[in-house]
């Protein structure tokens, strides 16, 4: 198993497992849930939610898998960092009170005078 | 081919991702308030999975953000609201859907030239959220 592979997995079922927690989804998915879920192939699923047991980050609980306190701490951490870089204002923005949210012609308005042409 | 199926292929392709802005825009939400709000949109199904990995790609675009909120009932939530980027792309979509009524309107005028249309076929169809 690339390691490297199983971090970047972790990372997608622990947030993903947290957010149908927190959503009052499924507290314990089976695979076959969080495979659909995912639009990840069971068989492909499988072998990583049996090392993150083995790693206490899920346990079993009947037909599916709950979040241990470590995996939901990871879970919850890993879904603010993922994101934290992405949704920074950029220089340039308008600002929440710009008039370009009112309608699609003032939007292109103001991104005609923002960026000099109606790009879109 | 199901009703669900049929209905699902009426509508626009990647339709979700339009809706899921514009529904952000009237107001921030949390997961399952978005499914709840959908419905209306067209999208009858519940899978919550598609929505999920709908607002992941929207947030690593830029195109929503969001943050943790307490929640009385259980563990913290993510809600989510759009950002500029994301106003920006729900406005050029509304322009494409716009076009695209444009031309359906024109097809079933046509249409409706020799055929009547029943009312029931000229409603909005529902879809499986999770169809596409």
């Amino acid at each position: 198993m690339d390691e490297l592979e199983v971090l970047r997995i972790r990372d997608e079922v622990l947030q993903a497992m947290y957010w149908m927690r927190s959503e009052g989804i499924a507290e314990a998915p089976s695979a076959a849930e969080l495979s659909r879920f995912l639009a990840v192939a069971a068989p492909t699923l499988v072998p990583y939610l049996a090392r993150f047991v083995a790693d206490g980050l899920l346990e079993e609980a009947g037909e599916g898998f709950a979040l241990t306190a470590e995996g939901e701490q990871a879970g919850k951490r890993t879904f603010a960092e993922e994101f934290a870089d992405v949704t920074r204002p950029t220089h340039g923005e308008c600002d929440e009170d710009c008039w370009c949210h009112d309608s699609p012609e003032e939007a292109a308005r103001c991104l005609e005078e923002r960026l000099g042409h109606v790009g879109h | 081919m199901s009703a669900t199926d049929r209905s699902a292929a009426a509508l626009p392709r990647n339709f979700l991702r339009p809706c899921v802005l514009l529904l952000l825009r009237e107001q921030p939400a949390h997961g399952y308030e978005l499914l709840q709000r959908l419905p209306p949109l067209g999208f009858s199904g519940s899978d919550p999975g598609r929505l999920y990995r709908m607002l992941r790609a929207l947030e690593q675009d830029g195109k929503v953000h969001s943050a943790w909120s307490a929640s009385s009932a259980g563990p913290d939530r993510r809600t989510y609201a759009v950002t500029r980027a994301g106003l920006e792309e729900l406005h050029a979509s509304v322009d494409a859907l716009a076009q695209s009524r444009g031309a359906l309107d024109v097809f079933l005028s046509r249409y409706a030239e020799f055929v009547d249309v029943p009312a029931g076929r000229q409603g909005v169809a529902s879809s499986g959220v999770g169809s596409r």
